[in-house]
């Protein structure tokens, strides 16, 4: 038993620079993964509750398209899509693929958010003199952002993991590398060990962050 | 200052208001009384404009609304309403609750807004709270601060729809002083409640809705002494 530990010491001791470089990677696929998804998903959830028939079939066309099809299935049909229209690295190809991924669950989380404010909010601000827009924004939309925080949490951790999946178009983020590593060293064991506590570890730091987060917002409020 | 005629309200198939006619006069304060699904919340919802009728005609401080031309955010603001539930913004401290209105909708300068905001919380009792989030109020501090934030806006008229339902008894008392105290200074009010001895003391006129319509009004002695409905004293049966 010793002896795994000390072989994965030496496998981590020797690749370690390599899955810094990778983490970062990682870490700027899963922020612009969630930041493009944020947005898109902001905009589809408004075409959902905006009240338009077209705008929302829309939306809804898109969120059952992308969430029935798997993740892998997308990165290399835009892959592919993208590099016939317009060159670009497949790091930005496997970027955009995650965001317009999350976009689909992201507005999902702001609709389910929207929606689940109490109508007696909407009805105070409208009674006030308040009128569509001001209610929307003043009232409905921050509490429904303050609800949205724990699910968009949630979402980076899955985007965390998911970009993994990118390796398939030869991004060079952590599992990439991870699997080279296996390759090469035919010590396949040892590296996948490795790759799976670098993404715990970063999915712990982010969990814990989220944490503190969180509770911060109900200090405040209380 | 508040005359509704011939209000017609469906949902879908069910007639819920069958051609109500009420007229509430300057400074006159209403108590509506009636079983549970007669049709006083969307009475005043109604007035408020929550809810369109679909026949009829309201007309609001001398003006007949036309909910298709008229400005109906302008109107509401004209007409204040506090609910049941109390429906104060959680993501907002007291004094935030009671000052959102007046600057969004009347582009009341921060620091005035403050000063009335200060000013209305006096008047309910809980200037000491300005600063704290609506979860940290009891029941009765809530609908205090809520009638402060309609009060706000300067209504004509208020409309309360069961202020003190849903509180603990012995929390009820302090919202109903405050009522009483907003009577006093001549507010027109509309107050549906369950609450008789609010009723007898402070009503002008009491009114009881049965299934959508009104059959009886009177002023608070005859309403319980001599009602003319059957169901009415059935009701008053029932409350006494
Ligand atoms: N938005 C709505 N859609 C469909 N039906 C409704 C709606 N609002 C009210 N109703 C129905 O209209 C009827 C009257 O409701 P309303 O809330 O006005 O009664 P109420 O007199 O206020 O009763 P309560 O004492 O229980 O508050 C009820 O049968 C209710 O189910
Ligand atoms: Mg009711």
């Amino acid at each position: 038993m010793p002896e795994i530990f000390v072989t994965v010491y030496d496998v981590f001791m020797r690749t370690y620079p390599g899955f810094l470089e990778a983490t970062v990677v990682t870490l700027q696929l899963t922020a612009i993964g969630v930041i493009l998804g944020t947005v898109i998903g902001l905009v589809f959830a408004l075409m959902k509750i905006s009240g338009s028939k077209i705008l929302q079939t829309i939306a809804n066309i898109y969120i059952t398209i992308i969430r029935g099809t798997p993740l892998i299935v997308q990165i290399m049909f835009l892959y592919f899509g993208i590099v016939e229209i317009y060159t670009m690295s497949n790091f930005w190809a496997g970027a955009i693929a995650l965001g317009v991924h999350n976009g689909a669950y992201i507005a999902e989380i702001f609709r389910g958010s929207i929606q689940g404010i109490d109508p007696g909010q909407r009805e105070a601000s409208m009674s006030l003199g308040m009128d569509r827009r001001q209610t929307m924004s003043r009232i409905v939309f921050p509490q429904a952002l303050r609800r949205s925080i724990p699910p968009l949490g949630n979402q980076f951790i899955i985007t965390l993991k998911d970009s993994s999946l990118v390796y398939i178009i030869g991004v060079a983020e952590i599992f990439s590398l991870g699997n080279r590593e296996a390759a090469q060293s035919y010590q396949p064991f040892e590296s996948f060990l490795v790759v799976a506590l670098y993404y715990l570890v970063l999915v712990m730091i982010f969990t814990f962050l989220l944490r503190l987060y969180e509770n911060k917002l109900d200090v405040d409020r209380a | 200052m508040i005359i509704g005629e011939n209000i017609h309200k469906s949902f879908g198939d069910l007639e819920v208001l069958k051609g109500v006619d009420l007229h509430v006069k300057p400074q006159e304060v209403v108590v509506l009384v009636g079983v549970s699904g007669s049709g006083k919340s969307t009475l005043l919802r109604c007035f408020n404009f929550l809810e369109m009728i679909n026949e009829g005609k309201i007309t609001i401080d001398g003006h007949t609304v036309n909910p298709k031309k008229d400005n109906l955010t302008k109107i509401r603001a004209e007409v204040g309403m506090v609910f049941q539930h109390f429906n104060l913004f959680p993501h907002k401290t007291v004094l935030e609750n009671v000052i959102e209105a007046p600057i969004t909708v009347k582009k009341m300068k921060k620091e005035e807004a403050k000063k009335l905001g200060a000013e209305l919380l006096k008047k309910v009792g809980l200037e000491d709270k300005a600063n704290v989030y609506p979860s940290k109020l009891s029941g009765g501090q809530k609908q205090r601060v809520a009638i402060a934030r309609s009060l706000a806006m300067q209504p004509k008229v208020m409309l309360f729809d069961e202020p003190t339902s849903a509180l603990d008894p012995e929390l009820v008392g302090e919202v109903l002083q405050v009522m009483k105290q907003l009577a006093e200074e001549g507010m027109t009010m509309v107050v549906v409640t369950h609450e008789m001895k609010f009723a007898k003391e402070v009503a002008d006129r009491i009114i009881m809705i049965d299934e959508g319509r009104i059959i009886e009004s009177a002023d608070p002695k005859n309403f319980f002494e001599n009602p003319q409905n059957e169901r009415t004293k059935q009701f008053i049966q029932l409350v006494e």
